[in-house]
């Protein structure tokens, strides 16, 4: 049994796919992981965004990044089918190493840290009004 | 032979130049990630060129590993290899 390692994947979907669409090619992008024993452990869509540079014409891209856990041999299928399919664009499959796990680490710590202030704000007390109403007496 | 450095200094101003530090040493940065563009895009010039580590400062460590994070960057799009005014 191959050693399973953690990779990442991004890649550029043709963004005048339409939102099912889209979600069929990442769906085969899945299934190309899971078949060949890997485990998807997270999809992130970045969504719509363009691009630095024409890629085929296009000035636009639906980028998408997973992240897997996979035997090395996958890689090979799951390029083979990046490159068959038509609607991908361009992708990029990195080996996450134990810095880059580290520094997502302390990324999402500092996230964390800075999150519940901003998601909570400190309950406002109500105030004794510094002046009070002028006696009605006064007033007639 | 012992010989002491000057500090160099600007031509016009004749002050000691500042010393330059690694920014990614002092946010103790461990890693640089391509896909933080908006970043990687300050280490690049307006015509898309790496910025060479004498002019920014970066220690040769993390040039190194910029330099893999803004190719990687470039091959998905998301820095340019050449800016659109030269094409």
């Amino acid at each position: 049994m191959e050693k399973a390692r953690l990779y990442e994947t991004t890649f550029i979907i043709n963004a005048s796919l339409d939102d099912p669409q889209a979600d069929a090619v990442i769906g085969r992008v899945q299934d190309v992981i899971v078949k060949n024993g890997g485990t998807v452990n997270a999809l992130n869509k970045w969504g719509r965004k363009r691009l630095a540079y024409t890629i085929n014409k296009k000035t636009n891209g639906f980028y998408v990044n997973i992240e897997f856990t996979a035997p090395a041999p996958l890689l090979a299928s799951l390029e083979r089918s990046f490159q068959l399919d038509e609607m991908i664009l361009r992708f990029l499959t990195i080996q996450l190493d134990q810095k880059a796990i580290a520094a997502r680490a302390k990324a999402q710590a500092a996230a964390a840290a800075a999150a519940p202030p901003a998601a909570e704000p400190a309950p406002v007390q109500p105030r004794e009004p510094l002046f009070k109403e002028p006696a009605p007496d006064r007033k007639s | 032979m012992i010989t002491t450095r000057k500090p160099r200094r600007d031509k016009e101003s004749q002050m000691p130049r500042k010393k330059r530090t690694c920014r990614f040493c002092d946010a103790k940065e461990i890693y640089i990630d391509y896909k933080d563009d908006k970043r990687l895009s300050r280490f690049v010039t307006e015509q898309g060129k790496i910025i060479p580590k004498r002019i920014t400062g970066t220690c040769a460590k993390h040039q190194r590993q910029l330099v893999k994070a803004i190719k990687r960057a470039r091959h998905l799009a998301m820095l340019p290899f050449v800016s659109d005014s030269i094409r």
